[in-house]
Parts: structure tokens; C-alpha cells; sequence
């Protein structure tokens, strides 16, 4: 089942005068469960799709459907709700909030919605995670306290603290050396199969791009190639 | 809620320096403003204070009489329908006193003033007592002797006398004929000339004798309550009940103090053409409120101007709130676009940022009340040897301060509410900002 579907999909901006064409128009979807990596050079329109999909950006054409809702001519109001309720967020340089500690980041986005788990529940649900990308010994340290790793680390926790069915992430190893880089892709790998949530990144690593089982290239805004495979088997359909 | 309060809390020790000026900025108005409330409202207190010692209590009951000549007098006869009131009334009755007064001639030599006299007795006078500050001579004549008089010092100094020394009285006794005595100065006293309650002392039934009375007749009670919040109540019950069937359906209201002698309350006297003669007492109340009307009108005035200028200090105060909120919009640009892409919606980032100026403004008021508070402790604790004027605003020679709650509270609202309207336009457009162009800035 298709969690996230593009349709004929294009996005014009308009800078001064000119209009970039940053998105020509591209078709494709995602299965629930896929570790897609959209890759291509930059200015491919990589974070547009990405920012398409996570509904911080309406096309100027086409159609974007997440989790069945379409997102044309939602209202600010409904498209937050969506993004709270399915959406999770990574981004290339981490934006933890650094007023708050390692636990309250995580925290941070089961607060904003109406139907919140209790307390003990966030709790648990908080301490699992932060164990699980490693950062048991950094629960109440501040974002400036930490390496880039770890504050990817903890960004991973928080985009998967509301349980989203999707996550993205946008260049999430650009700032990381590569050894940190293979770790992050690995946590959220590892994420993705524990958790069976759908993950999207953005990337033009090479090698990060082959943990992939779902690869879209894009080229001046346009697809080139979309190939899915199975990891284990190593096959590319 | 707390979650927006929370990072609103956070964000203000963020920029410690930058928060530290903004309600650093709020603090020094409410300063200003909290001082000078404190300070008109302790001087209020004091003049009243003041007031009741110098005129011998809160109520205050006069009679007056027509004789068989046709002459109105002032005199206070022994009256059942007084007495019983007092009685009835005694658990709201501090302390009574009853007193005479004339306006003589004081001659020492070549020199003569006229002056307010008072006939007190001194035994039941302990607040008047208490009240006065000798200057020369001493108090412990009073008891002992009747003829002796207190003079307020610049009385002794316009005159020439020097304590110990005698003087000559003359007065017109209360059926208009002269009468002249001698009488020893036993003490200079401060006085407050200036605000005309300069007035000299002497023995009741002393004075009584010049102006014609029997001892145990007066002219004024004068009477202490004990809680001036109820002063116009109880004053009421005794103009009410002594208020003979003749007087009943002439005016009902609360005569107003438009005319004073020393300080002394008086009803203006009505227009000879329409004077009615009346048989026995009647009486005339006025209590110590209907004298400080025209106080606290000046005082309320004051406050109006300081809230003016502290209103002036607000507005130069919230162009500042104002840019600094636009500044931080700007440096938490990205922030912002983060907390909205996991779901934070525009009202809720709207509210971090009101919130932070309702906490600056607390933070401000509070910084404020403590500075007042620690200034006025320590001005409050300093013995000035001020003018006798200035003496009567003072709690024996000491700034009294003195905050009204409802001060506090308007004050902080005002304070609080410019805050809010301050930071109310940098918060909105930090709402409606695109979360997609606000992660793409590189603030």
C-alpha cells in the first residue's frame, strides 16, 4: 500500500522576476515500511519533494497524497495536525531546540497534539527511545553539550516520538563525518525495521544511498530512475 | 499551555543580558511609579494622623445656641441625648475629648499676636500629649497649674517670651464683653503654621472661665475611633441622632468644610437673612474625611501625573520590547520552522512569544516592587529635620510609605498589557511565517 503518493507533481518559485522550475513534474509513491533514498546533485529538487511530502510546502501543480489524504487546498490548520499525526522530522543540521535538554526535545512534539499519552507513558515510551539511539547518559544534557552525532542521535529520537508512519530526512549525514554518518543511517535502518516506520531521506552519498531499499534519482527536478530492491537479496527491480 | 509557557520561560534566560536591559527598562518605571504611590499614599496616612492629633480626634462635634440677647453662641451643655449616644457608641469610641477654643490677643509687652487657643484637659489629652514636640520648657506644669499656656514656638519668638515668663490674654467672653488675664508660658512647641493648624494650649476650665462657661461645659468633642474605615458611618449615626424634629426636612446632606479656622473644621455660616432662631442645642458633625477630601484630591492628582509619566515610560519602554521581539523572531527563525513542522500550530508559537513578555513584564514588576521596597526601607528608617511644614507630612519626622494593593495590581496590569501589545506583532508574524521559508533561513 502506497503511504506516500506524488502525482504529476510540480513546484515553481519565483524569485524576483524569474520562476525556478525546481519540480517538472515527477510521479512516484512509497510503500509503508520503505527506507527510500531520494539522491541526486544539487538543485535536483531533493528537498522540495522532501518538503512536498512533509506538507511544509503546497505544489504548484499535481497532486501529493500522504497516508490517503490528499494535501491540495488544506488550510494551515489541518496540514500542522497532518504533519503532527504522521509526519517526523530529521534535518541536515539537527535543529534541536536548545532551550530544552536531550529528554525535553524528544518530548517536545507528544506535548503539541490534543491526544497525548500520559505522563508515565511518555516516560517510558521517551527512555526507550533514547536508549535505543544511545543516549542514555545524555538525558538531561542541552543540545549544546552534545556532538553532531549525538544531536542527530536525539533528532532521530524525536522524529519518531509521535510514532509517525512516515519520517523524513533531509541530508541527515551532510554535517556528520563519515563514520557518524554510516552510524545515523544505520540507527535509522535499524529504526525502520524495529519500528516498521516508513523512512525518506534525501542524500548524495553514494554509500548511504546503497542501505536504501527504494532509490529515486532525480535530475534538474525531474526523475531519472526509480528502483526498488530487496537489501538482503541485493536485487534491483 | 505548559508547553508554550515552558520554552516562553526558557527563552528569557536565553539572552540574560538582553532580558536583564528589557526588564531592567520596565523595573526602573515601576520604580518610579510604585515610589511615588508609596509615598502619597504614606503621606495621606500621616496627614490624617496628623490631622486627628492636632485637632484632637476623627469626629468632631460642635453646638451652638442662641442667647437670650440674640447672640449665636458655640457651647456644648450637658445633653442626655449626647451622653447616650456616646454610650451606645462606646465600642467604636477609641477615646473622646472635649474641648474650648477662642481666638484671644497674646501681648507680652509691646508685641501681640493673635492666636487659636485651646482648653483642653491635658489629664484625658495622653495623644495630643504624645503628639507634641517640645521645643522649651516642659509638660509637667499642666497638671499642677491652670493658668499656664503651651505656645507654639513661632507664636513665643513673634512675641518676645521666653518660657517661664508671663503673658496677657484678651478675649471677648461668649456674650461679647472683653475680659484680659495673665497666663504663664510653660512650653514652646513645633507647630505646622504653614498648613494653619498652629495652635496654643491651655487648660479647659481655665479658658471656660475667660470665655464666660461653667468648667464642665465645652465647646467641641472631639472623638478617636477604632477603625477609620467606618468614620462616615459613625459620624452619620450622631448627626442623625442628634438631630432635633426642628431640623428635620431643613438639609439632609453632610455639610461640607469649606471654611476653617486652625485647622479647625467649620460649616460656613449660613446667610444672616435666612438665620431662623432655634430653641436649646444644635449640633453640627464632621469627621476627619470631609477634611481630607481636599488632601487626597491634591494626592490623587499626583498619582495621575505619575501614571502619566510611568504610562510615557511604558510606550518608550514597549518601542524597545517591540524591537527586541523582531530581533528574536528573526534569530529563531529556523526554530520556529522546526517547532511548526512537528506540529506546532500558529497560535501556539504565537503564544511563546506573549508569554515571554508577560513573564519580562512580571519580572520587570517584581524587580521593581523589590527596588521600591528595599529604597523605601531604607529613606523610611532616616529622621529628617525638616520645615515644620514638611514635619506634617511625616511620621514623627520619618517618610512614611505606604502601598495600596490596588496600586500593585493596576500597575502590573498596565505593565503586563503594554507588554503584550508590544510583543503582539513581531508574535503574529513569527506565527504566519512559512515553515518551509522558515527552515530555509540560515539564522
Amino acid at each position: 500500500m502506497a503511504i506516500v503518493e506524488l502525482e504529476n507533481v510540480k513546484k515553481v518559485y519565483t524569485l524576483g522576476k524569474a520562476e525556478v522550475h525546481a519540480v517538472r513534474g515527477v510521479s512516484f509513491s512509497i510503500e509503508k515500511g520503505d527506507f527510500a533514498s531520494i539522491v541526486g546533485p544539487s538543485g535536483s529538487g531533493k528537498s522540495t519533494i522532501l518538503n512536498l511530502i512533509g506538507c511544509i510546502d503546497q505544489p504548484t501543480e499535481g497532486v501529493v497524497s500522504i497516508n490517503g489524504t490528499r494535501t491540495e487546498g488544506l488550510k494551515d490548520k489541518a496540514l500542522t495536525t497532518l504533519r503532527h499525526e504522521t509526519l517526523g522530522f530529521i534535518f541536515q543540521s539537527f535543529n534541536l531546540i536548545p532551550v530544552l535538554n536531550v529528554y525535553e526535545n524528544i518530548e517536545f512534539p507528544l506535548l503539541l497534539g490534543k491526544n497525548r499519552p500520559g505522563k508515565k507513558g511518555i516516560k517510558e515510551w521517551i527512555e526507550f527511545l533514547v536508549e535505543a539511539v544511545g543516549l542514555a547518559d545524555h538525558m538531561h544534557h542541552k543540545s549544546n553539550e552534545l556532538s553532531g552525532g549525538q544531536r542527530q542521535r536525539v533528532a532521530i529520537a524525536r522524529a519518531l516520538a509521535t510514532k509517525p508512519e512516515i519520517v523524513l530526512a533531509d541530508e541527515p549525514t551532510a554535517n556528520l563525518d563519515s563514520k557518524t554518518g554510516q552510524s545515523i543511517i544505520e540507527l535509522m535502518k535499524k529504526m525502520n525495521s524495529e519500528l516498521n516506520t516508513t523512512f525518506i531521506f534525501s542524500t548524495h552519498d553514494r554509500t548511504i544511498m546503497e542501505i536504501a531499499d527504494h532509490v529515486i534519482e532525480l535530475l534538474d527536478g525531474l526523475i531519472v530512475e526509480d528502483s526498488k530492491r530487496s537489501v538482503e537479496a541485493g536485487s534491483i527491480s | 499551555m505548559f508547553l508554550t509557557m515552558k520554552v516562553a520561560f526558557r527563552n528569557i534566560s536565553r539572552q540574560k543580558k538582553r532580558s536583564f536591559l528589557l526588564a531592567g527598562a520596565i523595573a526602573f518605571g515601576m520604580l518610579a511609579i510604585t515610589l511615588m504611590n508609596a509615598l502619597t499614599g504614606g503621606a495621606v496616612v500621616n496627614i490624617r494622623d496628623n490631622f486627628s492629633h492636632a485637632l484632637g480626634g476623627h469626629v468632631f462635634i460642635t453646638g451652638r445656641e442662641w442667647t437670650d440677647a440674640g447672640q449665636m453662641i458655640m457651647k456644648i451643655r450637658p445633653d442626655v441625648n449626647l451622653d447616650r449616644l456616646l454610650e451606645d457608641n462606646a465600642s467604636q469610641i477609641e477615646a473622646f475629648t472635649k474641648r474650648s477654643q477662642a481666638m484671644p490677643s497674646l501681648i507680652f509687652g509691646s508685641q501681640q499676636t493673635m492666636h487659636i487657643v485651646y482648653g483642653v484637659d491635658f489629664a484625658e489629652e495622653d495623644k495630643l500629649l504624645d503628639s507634641l514636640v517640645v521645643t522649651e520648657g516642659s509638660l509637667d506644669e499642666l497638671g499642677a497649674n491652670d493658668d499656664v499656656i503651651i505656645l507654639p514656638q513661632p507664636v513665643g519668638e513673634r512675641l518676645g517670651v521666653e518660657v517661664g515668663e508671663t503673658i496677657l490674654i484678651r478675649l471677648e467672653t461668649l456674650t461679647g464683653q472683653q475680659n484680659v488675664d495673665e497666663v504663664k508660658v510653660a512650653a514652646f512647641i513645633k507647630d505646622q503654621e504653614e498648613l494653619g493648624l498652629s495652635a496654643a494650649y491651655t487648660s479647659r476650665s481655665y479658658l471656660n472661665t475667660l470665655l464666660g462657661m461653667d468648667p464642665h461645659e465645652y465647646q467641641i468633642l472631639n472623638m478617636f475611633v477604632t477603625d477609620l474605615d467606618l468614620v462616615d458611618g459613625f459620624a452619620k449615626t450622631f448627626r442623625e441622632g442628634l438631630r432635633t424634629s426642628e431640623e428635620e426636612g431643613e438639609k439632609d446632606d453632610e455639610p461640607e468644610v469649606t471654611v476653617t479656622v486652625a485647622g479647625v473644621p467649620m460649616d460656613p455660616m449660613t446667610e444672616p437673612e435666612e438665620i431662623t432662631r432655634w430653641e436649646g442645642t444644635r449640633y453640627q458633625v464632621m469627621n476627619i474625611n470631609q477634611i481630607m477630601e481636599a488632601v487626597e484630591l491634591i494626592v490623587g492628582v499626583l498619582n495621575q501625573v505619575g501614571l502619566v509619566i510611568f504610562l510615557i515610560l511604558l510606550v518608550v519602554t514597549m518601542v524597545g520590547i517591540t524591537n527586541t521581539f523582531r530581533m528574536m523572531m528573526i534569530e529563531r527563525t529556523k526554530e520556529i520552522g522546526t517547532m511548526r513542522a512537528f506540529g506546532m500550530h500558529q497560535k501556539q508559537v504565537k503564544r511563546i512569544f506573549l508569554w515571554e513578555a508577560v513573564f519580562l513584564g512580571l519580572l520587570g514588576c517584581l524587580a521593581g516592587l523589590v527596588l521600591s521596597g528595599l529604597i523605601a526601607l531604607v529613606v523610611g528608617s532616616i529622621s529628617l529635620n525638616a520645615d515644620p511644614s514638611l514635619q506634617f507630612f511625616l511620621n514623627n519626622g520619618k517618610i512614611t510609605f505606604r502601598l495600596p494593593i490596588g496600586s500593585v495590581i493596576l500597575n502590573t496590569s498596565l505593565v503586563v498589557f503594554t507588554s503584550l501589545l508590544a510583543a503582539y506583532w513581531p508574535a503574529r508574524a513569527a506565527a504566519k511565517m512559512s515553515p518551509m521559508k522558515a527552515l530555509s533561513s540560515h539564522t
